[in-house]
């Protein structure tokens, strides 16, 4: 859909676009990443030719942009910028008319276009249509900025930081309706941001740029779990060190302090500290501390009558898991065993926590929405 | 208070404008448009206006000879410096977020100029028309020592035969003409802008 081989661009001595090669695939959600100065907004420029390189092709459907005349070339291209970039002297109507009016689209046609792209983002036409942009909110104004790009319905659509300057809790709102958008009408969106969030939650593909190149391009996944240089590892900062499962430990994710009795406890107390923290299992440990195994109510109804301390009654081995274990280890051990638990312990075997089906589930959540949980 | 003249002013005044701006939007649309001559337009119609506005109607009558072409003439020259400066700077101040959007939406130049930049550049642009008008109607006084009539006329016999009434009723006439046309001409200007903020 989009390929770029061996793309440079100069200002005098300075290389703002270094041999670039790339390619987007049809109605993939590719953004392109990077600290500021690194070619993303070039790059961006480039494709509908607000921005000419000095060497290097660029192809979009297959022709090369330069063979094109660039009026007509941006009309079949979407743009919506940070800036919005709305015509404050027309109504929301007559912008989201601008491109197919130049199309020669029939005034019906433009109408009919007009409503049900208001619909789709749940604005009423018989409200909105006729407004003037300085009547609406930045968010509404966006909205309109990105239903204006789509209304002669380009197959591409090129969004540079579409939503940095809105407030949090609008832009939030902004990428859950562009990922539904993106769904429904399958174009290929090019997506420039500097927020790892906004790129990990819109993108099918990121496109990771420094000093004029591509460092890395990867899905979300991939780029997660191996970054490829350090810049990206700091770009992606928290999200790995505290929310990547892979490099959280066991120790991470357990529940400490688990009730626990010593093999010399007598089996009454033992019951009441289970019927008080309403468990069916405690942990037993040895005198020195050290982890013996569980004892479950149904082995203390069973042996509890002959036997005086706790540790007379058989104990039910657990899967064990130490501290400084991979979080995803002690997950997977979880699943294999038949138990509800899987017992950490610290390097002496003293007992640290347990992880269960709950701290697995939080885990996951942490892992898939981050900070938002 | 002779009617004729009272017209005869207001011809000179409206004629002088409008032809202002027929020759003044297109320089300052030029001045903003091609770098080489953004200069000397612009210095051009500033040193115009350091003519002294006699000597410029003067000037113009040696070369036209005397009557209302010569008047008009001179008040086009002297309403330039709004008029074209006033354009420049409306196309110069538009937000390059919406110049940017109109080209990336695959606007022409010239498409971009008249659907976007001059429709928002317009309330400037009628300030500039407003400050020559108001200039015009004061400087029109000197339209009858070049044979252009006017309310000069009845300000210069006064002062021939030495008639504080007639010197007066001229003054008057002229200040209201300018208050009229300042008060409401703003009031349009008020209006304008308000539909162009974004």
């Amino acid at each position: 859909m989009i390929r770029f081989e061996e793309v440079v661009k100069k200002y005098g001595d300075a290389v703002i676009l270094d041999q670039i090669s790339f390619e987007i695939k049809e109605g993939e959600f590719a953004v392109l990443i990077g600290p500021s100065g690194c070619g993303k907004t070039t790059t961006l420029k480039t494709i509908n030719r607000l921005i000419e390189p000095e060497a290097g092709r660029i192809y979009v459907e297959g022709k090369d942009i330069m063979d094109a005349n660039p009026v007509q070339l941006r009309r079949k291209i979407g743009y919506v910028i940070q800036e919005i970039g709305l015509f404050p002297n027309m109504t929301v109507a007559q912008n989201i008319a601008v491109v197919p009016k130049r199309l020669k689209y029939s005034k019906e046609e433009i109408e009919q276009i007009t409503r049900d792209l208001l619909d789709m983002v749940n604005m009423s036409y018989e409200e909105y249509a006729h407004k003037y942009p300085s009547e609406l909110s930045g968010g509404q104004q966006q909205r309109i900025g990105v239903l204006r790009a789509l209304a002669a319905s380009p197959p591409i659509v090129l969004m540079d930081e579409p939503f940095g300057a809105l407030d949090p809790m609008t832009r939030n709102v902004l990428q859950d309706e562009i990922i539904r958008l993106h769904k429904k009408l399958k174009k290929t969106i090019v997506f420039v941001t500097h927020d790892m969030d906004e790129a990990l939650k819109l993108a099918d593909t990121i496109i990771f740029m420094d000093q004029g190149k591509i460092v890395q391009m990867a899905g979300p996944d991939e780029m997660l779990e191996n970054p490829a240089s350090d810049l990206i590892k700091q770009f992606m900062g928290k999200r790995l060190s505290e929310n990547g499962v892979n490099s959280l430990t066991a120790a991470d994710f357990m529940k400490s302090h688990p009730a626990s009795a010593y093999r010399s406890d007598g089996v009454k107390k033992s019951t009441q500290i289970m019927a008080r923290r309403q468990i069916d299992t405690l942990l037993i440990k040895n005198e020195d501390e050290t982890y013996a195994g569980s004892v479950t109510i149904g082995n203390i109804r069973k042996f509890g009558k002959q036997a005086q301390t706790i540790g007379e009654i058989p104990v039910t081995p657990n899967a064990v898991s130490y501290t400084k274990d991979d979080a995803a280890d002690s997950f997977e051990k979880l699943l294999d065993s038949d138990s509800d638990f899987v017992v950490v312990l610290h390097d002496n075997d003293t007992i640290a926590g347990i992880v269960t089906k709950t701290s697995m589930a939080r885990a996951m959540a942490d892992a898939l929405w981050g900070d938002e949980s | 208070m002779n009617t004729k003249i009272l017209l005869e002013h207001l011809y000179i005044v409206f004629a002088s404008v409008i032809v202002s701006i027929a020759a003044g939007l297109p320089l300052g649309v030029m001045a903003s448009l091609y770098r080489p001559l953004r200069k000397p337009i612009l210095w051009i119609s500033e040193l115009l206006q350091t003519v002294p506005a006699l000597a410029l109607l003067g000037l113009v009558m040696l070369v036209v000879g005397a009557g209302k072409t010569t008047v008009i003439i001179g008040l086009l020259l002297y309403s330039l410096l709004p008029i074209v400066h006033n354009t420049y700077l409306g196309l110069e101040t538009i937000d390059q977020g919406i110049k940017r959007a109109a080209r990336g939406m695959g606007m022409s130049r010239l498409d971009r100029l008249f659907s976007v930049e001059l429709p928002l550049s317009f309330p400037m642009i009628f300030t500039g028309i407003r400050i020559a008008t108001v200039t015009s109607v004061g400087i029109a006084v000197f339209a009858t020592s070049v044979g252009g009539g006017g309310l000069g006329s009845i300000i210069n016999q006064g002062i021939r035969t030495q008639n504080m009434k007639l010197i007066l009723s001229g003054t008057l006439t002229l200040m209201a003409m300018a208050v009229i046309f300042d008060g409401v001409m703003a009031l349009i200007e008020k209006r304008l802008n308000k539909r162009v903020s974004a």
